[in-house]
């Protein structure tokens, strides 16, 4: 459903479950009162029904971003994003290779052909490996990171929307903090996440970056 | 109700504006609670439309006639399936049901690549809503299904047109719905990379999903239609080349080419514009074809009539589409630029190319030819008509080249094939072919197109074979496992290669089943009950003429005795129906006698109650069966080349594929069941043979003039079975008998309606000769254009290709382990 991960309340009853109810008490009341009594009919008023709580689930989903601004999608952790990112892409290379050899076993690419193709998948390859082989932070390093960070909010006494964001890795370009500039590329001046460790761009290395989430 | 529908409507195209805008403001500021509310009212507007075609739906159920469109199309007779399926039996109603399939279809891919597409999905949800946008502004201010009688409320509804009421019609338009729909996310994540610049491939592995499977689904809706014109239209063909027909095709043309250059991109980072210029090109032929069918800019069986209003709209609106779409375009193409060069004709790529090329002039062709009656009246004045022998002059060698492409290209190599490679390749196909080709000729089967097809469907056949043993060989060699272990870990292994070769041979047999068309024998005949005609291995006696009614309708069925090689074979019915309010379009119900070989096809063609004469259109039609089956085997290979490498696609990929192969199993079991042969009856003392004589200038001057009632679809005449036709029929039939030639006959017709119409391909002269010269232009420019890229691609292809840097012989190790245990 659209709501899906979205609470971040300890109570465990998210809106979803609010319009369900509704709908399914709409439903009862528009089946009892009505004067119709077709079978079909009344399955048909019960989902018309039921798509009206529809609209009501999406309208909530469409308001609720502009006046919480604590929203915050749980399922987002850049450090496991990018990670699963760059091991798609390793997959991928890697079946690339071995469709490779694959055609040259059947006979359909020539072996200088084979050499080179290889050789340039196989680097590409070990590069994302040797990406892949930095650690993660840990989740505890990234709780002391966020503390830390609440911490220092707490200091400086500006509670901004986005700095909430940025804690938890949503790419957005918060001037002013040191932190926040190191994710900019070299290379080609994209903005990275804080703890990216490659450009998603252009995959060029960022060298300011600190990998683990201690300051 | 009804207001509350309108007002839904309305609120929807609020919404879709607010998530348009939002979004494009959100991604600009960066600002994530504006672009997850973009997001939120795109669902939003996904609520609002299932709601407003739950309250459509509920007005049919409970005949609302006070609803123009319930009235319209549905009665209070009609079973409860039709009156669900009268959703999209009108205009007002489609376009409504096209846009609950778009944010549907939307929703759902937002959802999928929300994180992994993370930049361009306020884009895409802006460009989704704009053209959502367009089409609820269409029913708002022009075409609102919601839209109310202002005085009186009718008691009971017009009733769905009984064409309409067969079970493929029902199922037909949302298939090709879903089809048409699904190309519009292509386009949108296209859109989106262009906007932002992220131009490189990670779009296109979000869409080759969703172009795969609204290829499949195009595919379905265009057999369904195939079926349902052999059904329910009874002329014994199952594709006429009408408008229509031709709409649905077009798209498909082109998602075909793009399916294939994709790989071309994935492999050798080629033909990027190119990619991106047919999903642009798919999506707006997606548009051209719905305004085709719309606006009655032609004339066509099930056009929805004229409208010059909504014909204005749309034009407006695809000028703006493609201006920006391939502005867009321009801008971005220095980020474009290809990485690679072509190095030698003899490659895979070069095959893709050609194939790229041959489906664009298809679909130019067809594009073109389906319009010319429309160009030519705007330039000259007079209508023409441009039939299916126009289209089958050009189709046929177009089909049978890429059917040989089809076996040639998986047997080429990537980047270049040698001499030796090719010999080892092309080896066993090229022999089975041959052999076919020796085997047909010695048979006597002398239709020279149709033999051809058969000598080319053996030698793909042959292609898809030995890529399957020896693949399987290889597989076997590396793993160590039996054969037919070694066959199902290669399908699974790489389900999109093997797949789409599962796909091809489904297109073989598809192909099997055209071929047959060119061996298809026809009668029209009049017969008196106890009379009987020879027709092929049958000979058809027809008993009696029976009347029956029921709610609905009142049904006229004609009992005839099939004979096969003189034994007994069963009994048929071809029937009329009238439905009441629609009794001046009776439908026919055609009785078909399926068989793997051939169809026997009876089609009730006029009837005299009072002395029981009936005429009859008595055809044959061999292989056709190969037509359906070879769709279930495409299906069945759409499903592999789907089925999930992630988890995330796996409800995604799986529920169409099954319900297809559901489908076609029912399909199949109506199959067998009509199969089943019937008792044996009385028979009838001392029939009467019939014997009908018509000379080859008959035949031929009756596939060269169509029918002119215009309510038939402008059928030729020898398939046609209306009065008109039957008629038309009869004056070639007296002009012949008095001496007229050929040219006199055609002569007389022109003179007699006044202009070309009447004839399947206008005359070959004055501003008609554009018709006739335009597809070598488009196909000669295109193989230049094709040329020239060629050639700039080739001249790169001296610079030297940087060696590899060096690298860790730890990682290569660890490499090579890795690769060893992907399977």
């Amino acid at each position: 459903m659209m709501s899906s991960g979205t609470s971040t309340e300890t109570s465990t009853f998210s809106p979803w479950h609010f319009f369900t109810l509704a709908a399914l008490v709409g439903a009862t009341i528009g089946v009892l009162f009505i004067e119709q009594t077709s079978l079909a009919g009344l399955i048909l008023l019960s989902l018309t029904i039921g798509a009206g709580a529809l609209v009501g689930l999406g309208l909530y989903r469409t308001l609720r971003p502009l006046t919480d601004s604590a929203l915050i999608e749980v399922t987002e952790m850049v450090g496991d994003r990018t990670r699963a990112a760059v091991e798609r892409e390793k997959t991928l290379v890697l079946r690339s290779i071995k469709e490779l050899e694959f055609d040259r076993a059947m006979g359909k690419v020539s072996e200088s052909d084979f050499s080179e193709m290889s050789s340039r998948l196989r680097a590409r390859a070990i590069n994302l490996m040797k990406q892949l082989d930095i650690p993660t932070p840990s989740h505890r390093d990234l709780i002391e990171k966020e503390l830390d960070f609440r911490l220092s909010d707490l200091k400086a006494a500006s509670s901004s929307e986005e700095r909430n964001e940025q804690v938890l890795g949503i790419d957005v370009d918060a001037p002013g903090d040191d932190t926040f500039s190191k994710g900019v590329c070299a290379e080609c001046g994209t903005s990275n996440g804080p703890d990216a460790h490659f450009c998603k761009r252009c995959g060029e290395k960022i060298i300011a970056s600190v990998v683990t989430g201690k300051r | 109700m009804a207001s509350l529908g309108s007002f839904i409507l309305l609120l929807a195209f609020v919404v879709c504006t607010y998530a348009a805008v939002i979004s494009v403001v959100g991604a600009r500021r960066r600002s994530t609670s504006l672009t997850e509310s973009g997001v939120g009212a795109f669902y939003l507007v996904t609520a609002l439309m299932t709601l407003a075609s739950t309250i459509i739906i509920h007005a049919f159920v409970t005949e609302d006639y006070s609803i123009r469109y319930v009235d319209n199309y549905s009665d209070s007779a009609q079973p409860l399936f039709y009156k669900l399926t009268s959703y999209w039996g009108g205009l007002d109603g489609s376009i409504m049901f096209w846009v609950f399939l778009l944010s549907v279809f939307g929703a759902i891919s937002v959802r999928l690549n929300r994180e992994r597409q993370r930049e361009l999905i306020p884009y895409v949800v802006a460009v989704i809503s704009v053209v959502m946008m367009f089409f609820l502004f269409l029913m708002i201010v022009h075409k609102n299904p919601f839209a109310t009688y202002l005085t009186q409320t009718p008691v009971d509804g017009r009733g769905l047109n009984p064409l309409l009421q067969n079970f493929y019609m029902a199922i037909h338009p949302p298939s090709l719905y879903t089809g048409f729909v699904g190309m519009t996310i292509p386009f949108a994540f296209g859109m989106a990379a262009l906007i932002t610049g992220y131009v490189d491939d990670s779009w296109l592995r979000a869409v080759r999903r969703w172009t795969m499977m609204s290829w499949l689904f195009l595919s379905l809706g265009l057999t369904l239609g195939m079926v349902w014109a052999y059904e329910e239209l009874g002329w014994g063909g199952w594709w006429g080349w009408d408008p229509v027909e031709n709409a649905g095709l077009l798209p498909w043309f082109t998602s075909t080419a793009f399916l294939h250059s994709v790989m071309v991109q994935e492999r050798r980072s080629m033909l990027r514009v190119w990619n991106l210029s047919l999903v642009i090109l798919t999506f707006f032929l997606t548009i051209f074809g719905t305004f085709m069918t719309r606006s009655g800019v032609v004339q066509s069986v099930h056009a929805f009539g004229e409208d010059t209003q909504l014909a204005w709209m749309f034009i407006v609106f695809m000028v703006i589409l493609l201006l920006v779409s391939f502005g867009l375009l321009i801008y971005r193409l220095p980020l474009l630029r290809a990485r690679n060069e072509l190095e030698s004709w003899a490659s895979r790529e070069a095959a893709f190319l050609v194939n790229n090329w041959i489906l664009l002039f298809s679909a130019f062709f067809v594009l073109f030819a389906t319009m010319f009656p429309t160009l030519s009246e705007a330039v000259t004045g007079e209508r023409l008509t441009v039939g299916p022998p126009f289209f089958n002059k050009w189709m046929l060698p177009i089909g049978l080249a890429l059917l040989l492409l089809t076996g040639v290209a998986p047997l080429l190599a990537w980047k270049k094939s040698t001499l030796s490679n090719l010999r080892y390749q092309f080896a066993w196909p090229t022999l089975l072919g041959m052999i076919t080709a020796v085997v047909i000729y010695a048979l006597g089967f002398r239709v020279w197109v149709s033999g051809i097809c058969f000598a080319f469907c053996a030698f793909v056949l042959g292609t898809l074979g030995q890529e399957f043993v020896r693949g399987a060989r290889v597989r076997q060699g590396a793993t160590g496992t039996d054969i037919m272990t070694a066959l199902v870990g290669l399908v699974s292994n790489s389900r999109r290669r093997y797949g789409g070769y599962i796909i091809h041979a489904g297109v073989v047999l598809m192909f099997l089943g055209f071929a047959g068309a060119g061996y298809k024998l026809e009668e029209q005949v009049l017969l008196k009950p106890g009379q009987e005609l020879e027709i092929g291995r049958f000979v058809v006696r027809y008993d009696a003429l029976r009347q029956s009614n029921d709610d609905q309708k009142q049904m006229l069925t004609a009992y005839m005795t099939v004979f096969e090689e003189g034994e007994f074979a069963g009994e048929m019915y071809p029937a009329r129906w009238f439905f009441h309010k629609h009794e001046t379009e009776p439908t026919t119900e055609v009785a078909i006698r399926r068989s793997l070989s051939e169809d026997l096809y009876i089609t009730l063609a006029g009837y005299e109650l009072s002395d029981q004469t009936a005429s009859f259109q008595i055809t044959v039609n061999p292989l056709v069966n190969w037509i359906w089956l070879g769709f279930a085997v495409v299906a069945l290979g759409t499903g592999i080349a789907l089925l999930p490498e992630s988890t995330f696609a796996f409800a995604a990929a799986k529920i169409p594929a099954g319900a297809v192969t559901t489908r076609m199993l029912v399909i199949a079991m109506m199959v067998t069941g009509l199969c089943v042969t019937f008792t044996r009856a009385e028979q009838a003392a001392e029939p009467q043979r019939v014997i009908v004589v018509r000379s080859p200038l008959e035949r031929e001057l009756q596939r060269s003039i169509i029918c002119m009632c215009g309510t038939c679809g402008r059928k030729l005449l020898n398939e046609c079975i209306c009065a008109t036709a039957s008629s038309m029929r009869g004056e070639i039939g007296e002009l012949l008998d008095q001496g007229k030639t050929k040219d006199d006959v055609i002569q007389y017709f022109v003179a007699k309606h006044g202009s070309q119409e009447p004839l399947a391909m206008p005359i070959d002269e004055g501003f008609n000769r554009l018709a006739w010269f335009f597809p070598y232009f488009v196909g000669i420019s295109g193989a230049l254009g094709v040329g020239m890229v060629t050639f700039r691609w080739s001249r790169k292809a001296g610079e030297s290709v940087p060696p590899p840097e060096e690298t860790d012989p730890q990682f290569e190790t660890r490499l090579d382990d890795e690769l060893r245990n992907l399977d």
